[in-house]
């Protein structure tokens, strides 16, 4: 009996241990990501500055463990859902600014082009739950 | 009711009813383990010795114990018992004995008996006894352990209170042919070792459990930190050098600077001046002679040049070709280029050679992965400070390619979209959806797929490959000469190749990309070149 019991108690321990875990560092609720520039449905002429903005999360270097903190991602036109057990996969849809940077000059051919953020942490890996921003679309003449 | 009667002595009388006679007894069944064994080892010996015990020690036991010997068999023996209580006495009294006459002898002479003893309701006949009574007693005798009695649960249930001797219960039984299962317990000749039995088998479990939640919690920890993040999380906790100011000055083609000023170094000192785009002819085949003199090379703080693992190099021959494409914006305008021989490394720079750079506490971490693999997460000073202390310990001009060799290199001689063709074709790079490499594997050694007209291997797709030049939009300004193009202290540089999770445009040679850096990613690393 006292057996059983012990063997029952091992069980629950074993399923805690194996409680799903994602592969980002987590992120506060109230994280908000989002862009000062350009803002949803914008016409721009030509290159422009695009200007990160977040909310309740501090930007560091990537590679930096700090807490509460990532650095960015925009990506431009980018429609597969984002892998959180993956690094940010980086090419030139998916660009990189892990020196921390919060702006950034955009030159993008002319047409209708969405953009996200994303924030990355220390790793490359979204935020768990992911920290990104709405996807805008803007029109490049 | 029956009386036992002296079955021996042959007094017996005809019961009066003339119907099997039944009773309820404690039925003994004894039993020597291993005895085909001990007859092989010495058949006389062991028969003699089994009769002098069946004579000497069971026989008498038996009828001290109020019990009759129904009848031997060649190893064995069954008695019944009108009271359980003498049963196990009796059964006690025999293995004790047994364990003093074993006593002078060696353990592969012992002869050791099991004894199982049962309470049933049984038929007596003249020489045998027949029911489920004595097939369990025959049963238990058969799971008892040599030495030992155990005993069913009916006769535990007679003696527990009355026999001085330690039970442990072994649980319920299923015996073969008896439909319910039989309760069964070893007798303990001292109580004191039922204590240490009980202990010792909860202790065990506790142990196991113990060990099985510790693998449990190791496999997990292993699994979090090592496989996804493992590059990131083995490197030493060494922050990145702000190193851009002090290396930017490095002109393409010219020997590294040593870390210490040297006070008469010819060659360091030729190089440095040069400005990048102008040497002619001339001066540069007169600097790779001077160059090749050991002896003007004078390097007070070096660490000694002694077998440090050489990446294997290809020499490429001198050419012109154009350099970008029409294909991206970033590869306009495609331009002329003049390069001199040089050599670059077949593959990319391995985990293995990475980590003589590590041992030599010349870079800042320690890569994990297979010894084959391509080196990543490497940033763009981090392959500066491998080529650095390669440099530096072999004595030999290795430095990062610049763009424009590293282009040359890829197009192996070509000039169509690909170096194999203006066709893509799978099997040919390790880019995504390229192959059948299953993600787990990757990055996989270097070397896996075809070379290029040049010999040099996973010059499109891969890893990533830093090279020296600073990141610029497009060609424009771009130099013509091969060398690379840089600005001090500038915070991006260019990346070349793709990598494994990059799609087929990434494996064109034009194919060029930019990124942080002081920034480490996961499919990022290079490979070297080596000035003549």
């Amino acid at each position: 009996m006292k057996i059983a019991r012990l063997i029952a108690l091992s069980a629950v321990m074993t399923c805690l241990s194996l409680a799903a875990y994602a592969q980002g560092k987590p992120a506060p609720k109230d994280a908000l990501l989002y862009f000062v520039w350009p803002q949803d449905g914008a016409t721009i002429k030509g290159g422009f500055w695009c200007r990160f903005g977040l909310r309740n999360m501090g930007v560091t270097h990537a590679g930096d463990h700090f807490q509460n903190s990532g650095h960015h991602h925009l990506l431009i036109d980018v429609n597969d859902p984002l892998d959180p057990n993956e690094p940010i996969p980086q090419d030139k849809s998916h660009l990189h600014y892990g020196a921390g940077q919060t702006e950034a000059r955009i030159e993008l051919p002319p047409g209708k082009h969405t953009l996200q953020l994303v924030l990355g942490d220390a790793n490359h890996y979204p935020f768990n739950p992911p920290v990104v921003s709405n996807k805008i679309t803007v029109t490049i003449r | 009711m029956a009386e036992i009667r002296d079955f021996k002595s042959g007094k017996n009388t005809v019961p009066p009813s003339g119907a099997m006679p039944r009773r309820l007894a404690a039925i003994v069944a004894g039993d020597i383990s291993g005895y085909s064994r001990l007859m092989q080892l010495d058949e006389e010996g062991t028969h003699g010795r089994v009769k002098r015990i069946e004579r000497d020690l069971i026989e008498p036991t038996i009828t001290e114990h109020h019990g009759k010997l129904v009848k031997t068999t060649g190893d064995g023996f069954i008695a019944i018992f009108d009271s359980p209580v003498e049963a196990v006495r009796c059964s006690i009294v025999i293995q004790q004995n047994l364990v003093g006459r074993n006593a002078s002898l060696p353990k592969h002479y012992w002869i050791e008996y099991r004894i199982g003893v049962n309470l049933g309701d049984v038929i007596i006949e003249t020489d045998d006894v027949y029911g489920d009574g004595v097939n369990i007693a025959s049963r238990l005798e058969g799971i008892a352990e040599p030495g030992q009695v155990y005993i069913s649960g009916g006769i535990y249930e007679q003696i527990k209170h009355k026999l001085v001797c330690g039970y442990e219960s072994l649980g319920d039984r299923k015996v073969k042919n008896i439909t319910d299962p039989v309760r069964v317990y070893r007798v303990l000749p001292d109580p004191a070792a039922l204590n240490r039995t009980r202990k010792r088998r909860e202790s065990i479990l506790l142990f196991l459990l113990s060990l099985a939640l510790l693998v449990i919690a190791g496999g997990a920890l292993w699994y979090m930190l090592l496989q996804p993040h493992d590059k990131i999380g083995n490197q030493a906790s060494a922050p990145q050098p702000q190193s851009a100011p002090s290396v930017a000055p490095i002109p393409q083609q010219a020997v590294p600077q040593p870390p210490s000023a040297p006070s008469v170094a010819p060659i360091p000192q030729q190089a440095a001046p040069q400005p990048p785009s102008a040497p002619s002819a001339a001066p540069a085949t007169q600097q790779a002679a001077q160059q090749s003199k050991p002896e003007s090379r004078a390097t007070p703080a070096t660490p000694l040049a002694s077998a440090v693992r050489e990446p294997e190099m290809n020499t490429i021959r001198a050419g012109i070709f154009t350099m970008g494409s029409n294909d991206d914006v970033t590869e306009k305008p495609p331009h002329q280029v003049t390069i001199k021989p040089f050599a670059i490394s077949k593959y990319p720079i391995s985990v293995r050679d990475w980590n003589e750079c590590a041992a030599a506490k010349a870079c800042a971490f320690a890569a994990t992965g297979k010894d084959d693999a391509p080196v990543t997460n490497v940033s763009w000073t981090d392959a500066k400070q491998f080529v650095a202390w390669l440099a530096t310990a072999t004595r030999k001009a290795y430095r990062l390619p610049s763009e424009a060799e590293w282009e040359y290199a890829a197009r192996g001689g070509t000039q169509t979209k690909y170096w194999w063709g203006d066709q893509f074709q799978s099997g040919m790079a390790n880019c995504k959806n390229c192959n059948d490499i299953a993600a787990a594997e990757q990055p996989i050694k270097v070397g896996s797929f075809k070379p290029n007209p040049f010999g040099l291997y996973d010059m499109g797709g891969g890893v990533d490959q830093w090279v020296e030049d600073c990141w610029h939009k497009n060609y424009q300004g771009a130099p013509a000469d091969g060398s690379a193009w840089v600005e001090a202290g500038c915070t991006s540089h260019v990346i070349r190749s793709g990598s494994w999770k990059n799609d087929a445009r990434y494996v064109r040679p034009s194919n060029r990309d930019s990124y942080d850096t002081n920034v480490r990613y996961p499919t990022h690393g290079f490979r070297v070149a080596l000035s003549p």
